[in-house]
């Protein structure tokens, strides 16, 4: 069930209803059910996929606290070794449903380079909606219990952590500790859960369909077909993608709290303006974060994170950043897109490092003005450095990134003689989402910009009435009078 | 933008009572009401967004000034040898786009009556259903744009498609659809909850059900503005068709169903055999895979729609079974073969219609196909012909070609003695 469909039209109002009109104790029963009932609606057999690996969570988890309670020290195993089995197990199921394709093709690749040819099994696996987001959820719930935190007692309560339909299939990826708590809580209904569940919501909406899909429409060309659109052109082909996949899975995460909303619960925010990052390592701070804050908590800082050595410190960086990139995809492409986030951080810092040994930082720091430019400077490199990773993460192979990398590389050659007429996109004037792009990736770019200024005037604390029916309003009529038949799935649907 | 969900979730109390979302739906719902008065957007039924080939077939039948005496219907079963025929006939390529008569067909019947000329329209579209032909009946065979007789090729994929979500999802329905009200029928136009869902909001909410109208006016006007701040560089306009050409290439999924003049002909062929023969046998064991009773009994249904349409306007309709190959006649049970031509057939008798089984008629041979269900031109010259010799024997449809012209001559004549 998409959350732009019809199904969930019909679906989300009902839940709603039957949540505020029963009494307070049947409620979380009925989220559990209505979340199966919209996980079971793709297949219903990977159903028993959630709840076998909920269960499975659920009983083998208190193993590790008994282990780390036990004073004398007799059980059977230690609670690292119940971790180890935990987030093995959990790790296996990823792998086999996400990576057992993947495997083969390296097996087979790395046999064929040796000069063996092996003819690789056929394997009928379909990747289960989701998983990779519940499985980094049960993992962050055992890692948290092995640390000291309490274990949830109810296996109704892991159950809707990890099976809550509003952030199911493309997160956030939410922490137990402020999840679970929320299930005891005896929410009375308000207005208010309406009023921002669903400005959320059409905001999301808004954002899939009105600003993603088009633009998905370009970055299918450009990426389809490089060889027919010039430098300049593949320039604003790389800025449509990069808007197109923030707008999408930013979408997806407004409509996931909307509806966790709509029942008094809250999800953790994603996003936080990530195009206005002025260095790589602030980007991941804004940027899809309940995954960045996963990795840092359970990959980066048990690999060392950064109390150790530099070189260690890089080590630990790339790799999380590398696996981070495979989590997104079993296929080269998505981890040449890791190993480039891993690499530019770490440019970064050597970058950060060189500005204070030349005592440049300190003279930017002591002149307000330049630290202005400085900063706009750095905006601006840093949004150009994440566009390049973009064209790793939506090429179709290591080839396709190549052929636009190279493109991109010989943009400020083309810019030297720049002249419209080198623009494809000014020449296809349908679909006219192509030569609306002059327009649009500029006025996207300075909204960024306005929506922070109106961030800090603290504009979103408290709008005038009439802003927000208005604002809800246009965004009705503009989704029902351009919502298409048929709206493509949700970038992040296929992680 | 996306600070909304980083600071919205500090909860507010409201000055109202009322959630602002429910005024907003409020407002919403007073706005729809009056886009709805002044028909916000409204375009004309045939200003087409996109040329396919439906929308060729219908221009051409509205700037028509005279009804056509025969009219053929059918999908593609019809179409493809009735273009390939008068290819073969006129020995020159035919524009699949713009070609919507049988030059052939008129010249046999001529032959078979002793010289009586018959003018003829061809709303064979590929992809049509019985519930687009009940459609193209319905809301374009009126008035005086009636003809005298209906010739409706049909096979058993028109009832049993189990490729086809529902009758609504056919290219013919999204334009036909626009020329009359089709209420009466929703329900098996719309048999499936979510299709029936979707239209109940359309006709609740006016931008939703004229979505596609309002944004078609909407894009239009927006590409004026940008033709006006980023027009294309003189030098590297393209011509109509280059332009489409590149989209195409780029942007293959835009539009799928548009076609224009000089991209598909029907070529004359001379070769015997004809060459190239296509298997189609996997798609079409998909189709009938399973009979659903609701799209057989949804689609006989709009055949009767036809049938009783066309009595009520006095056409005369000739129901012809078409032929297909043994191989393909064999993906059905009997059962369901069985079930399609005694349906079929109690239809025609029901309504006092003509009925021809092709078919059974043991003319064709499998060296007559182009596909397992497509007639090529050397067979549909066949058909054709076959056609013209059983119409020009048939006395109700002689009758109906000249009782009309008798009421017309009245009507006209009547017309003239009235003053001025």
């Amino acid at each position: 069930m998409l959350f732009n469909s019809l199904q969930y039209l019909v679906f989300l109002p009902t839940v709603f209803l039957l949540y505020w009109l029963l009494p307070q104790k049947a409620r979380v029963p009925l989220l559990l059910v209505a979340s199966y009932v919209f996980y079971c609606s793709w297949r219903p057999i990977y159903g028993l996929l959630i709840f076998g690996l909920t269960l499975g969570t659920f009983l083998l988890v208190p193993f590790i606290e008994k282990a780390r309670l036990s004073e004398t020290g007799k059980h059977i195993f230690s609670a690292k070794a119940w971790l180890t089995i935990i987030v093995s197990i959990n790790l296996l199921l990823l792998g086999i449903f996400k990576y057992a394709y993947f495997t083969l093709d390296m097996v087979k690749g790395g046999l064929s380079l040796a000069g063996i040819d092996w003819k690789e099994p056929h394997l009928h696996i379909i990747l289960p909606l989701g998983i990779s987001f519940f499985v980094f959820e049960f993992i962050h719930y055992a890692v948290e219990v092995y640390r000291g935190k309490p274990v949830v007692k109810s296996f109704m309560a892991l159950a809707l952590f990890a099976g809550f339909f509003p952030t199911q299939i493309a997160g956030p990826i939410k922490r137990y500790q402020d999840f679970v708590p929320q299930l005891t809580e005896k929410f009375k209904f308000k207005w208010e859960y309406v009023d921002e569940g669903m400005q959320l919501i059409l905001m999301g909406l808004a954002k899939k369909v009105l600003l993603a899909d088009n633009l998905a429409l370009v970055a299918q060309a450009g990426f389809a077909h490089p060889e027919n659109f010039s430098s300049v052109d593949t320039l604003f082909i790389t800025y449509a993608f990069a808007f197109q996949i923030f707008f999408d899975f930013a979408g997806y995460t407004d409509v996931a709290r909307g509806s966790a909303l709509l029942f008094g619960y809250k999800v953790p925010i994603n996003f936080n303006l990530p195009y206005l990052a002025h260095n790589v390592s602030d980007f991941w701070n804004r940027w899809h974060i309940s995954l960045s804050t996963w990795l840092r908590d359970y990959l980066f800082i048990p690999l060392g994170g950064s109390r150790c050595s530099l070189w260690l410190n890089y080590r630990n960086l790339f790799i999380t950043m590398a696996l981070g990139g495979l989590w997104h995809g079993a296929a080269p492409h998505f981890l040449a897109w890791g190993v480039y986030q891993g690499l530019v951080l770490i440019l970064h810092k050597e970058y950060l490092r060189l500005l204070e040994f030349t005592g440049i930082a300190k003279a930017i720091q002591n002149n307000p003005t330049l630290a202005k430019v400085y900063h706009v400077f750095s905006v601006i490199c840093t949004f150009h450095i994440v566009c390049i990773g973009w064209v790793f993460f939506r090429a179709e192979n290591m080839k396709n990134a190549w052929d636009v990398i190279g493109k991109l590389m010989t943009v400020p050659a083309e810019l030297m003689h720049f002249s419209l007429n080198q623009l494809t996109i000014l020449q296809l004037r349908d679909p006219i989402i192509f030569p609306a792009l002059i327009i649009l990736i500029p006025g996207l770019m300075i909204s960024h910009v306005v929506v922070n200024w109106l961030n800090d005037k603290s504009f979103y604390k408290n709008p005038p009435w009439a802003v927000q029916v208005g604002v809800m309003v246009a965004l009705m009529c503009l989704l029902t009078i351009f919502s298409p038949d048929s709206s493509p799935r949700f970038i992040y649907f296929q992680f | 933008m996306e600070t909304a969900q980083a600071n919205s979730t500090s909860l507010r109390p409201s000055r109202f009572k009322v959630a602002k979302f429910f005024a907003a739906l409020a407002i919403f719902g007073a706005l729809s009401a009056g886009l709805s008065a002044i028909k916000f957007g409204a375009v004309s039924p045939d200003d087409f967004p996109v040329n396919t080939w439906t929308s060729w077939a219908i221009k051409e039948f509205q700037s028509r000034k005279t009804a056509p005496d025969v009219v053929f219907l059918g999908s593609s079963l019809m179409l493809v040898p009735l273009d390939g025929v008068d290819a073969d006939f006129t020995d020159k390529r035919i524009d699949g786009a713009l070609h919507h008569k049988s030059l052939f067909f008129e010249d046999k019947f001529g032959k078979y009556t002793g010289g009586q000329k018959v003018s003829t329209y061809n709303f064979a579209l590929p992809g049509e259903m019985p519930s687009d032909a009940a459609l193209i009946t319905k809301f374009l065979l009126k008035g005086q744009k009636a003809p005298k007789v209906l010739v409706y090729g049909v096979g058993p994929r028109d009832f049993i498609d189990n490729t086809l979500p529902s009758p609504a999802a056919t290219d013919p329905f999204r334009y036909l659809s626009r020329f009359g009200d089709w209420s009466d029928r929703v329900s098996l136009i719309v048999p499936e909850w979510q299709e029936r869902l979707n239209y109940e909001l359309g006709h609740l909410f006016y931008p939703y059900g004229n979505r596609q109208q309002i944004s078609q006016s909407a894009n239009k006007k927006v590409a004026g503005l940008l033709d006006a701040i980023v027009p294309c560089p003189p030098d590297r306009v393209l011509s109509f068709k280059d332009a489409i050409a590149l989209r195409r290439k780029l942007v293959p999924e835009h539009n799928p169903f548009e076609i224009n003049p000089d991209e598909c002909f029907f070529r004359p062929v001379t070769e015997t055999p004809r060459p190239g023969f296509a298997d189609n046998v996997a798609e079409y064991a998909k189709r009938y895979k399973t009979l659903k009773k609701e799209t057989f009994e949804g689609q006989m249904q709009f055949m009767a729609d036809i049938l009783s349409t066309a009595r009520d306007r006095n056409i005369h309709v000739m129901v012809v079974a078409m032929p297909i190959t043994e191989v393909n006649r064999k993906l059905l049970s009997d059962a369901n073969w069985e079930l399609y031509k005694t349906r079929l057939r109690a239809l025609a008798d029901h309504y006092e219609t003509s009925f021809y089984d092709m078919h059974d008629s043991g003319l064709f041979a499998f060296e007559d196909f182009q596909d397992t269900v497509h007639l090529h031109a050397g067979g549909g010259a066949k058909l054709l012909d076959e056609m013209a010799r059983v119409m020009a024997k048939d006395t109700a449809t002689i009758t109906a070609l000249q009782a009309r012209d008798d009421a017309q001559d009245k009507q006209l004549a009547g017309r003239k003695e009235q003053p001025l």
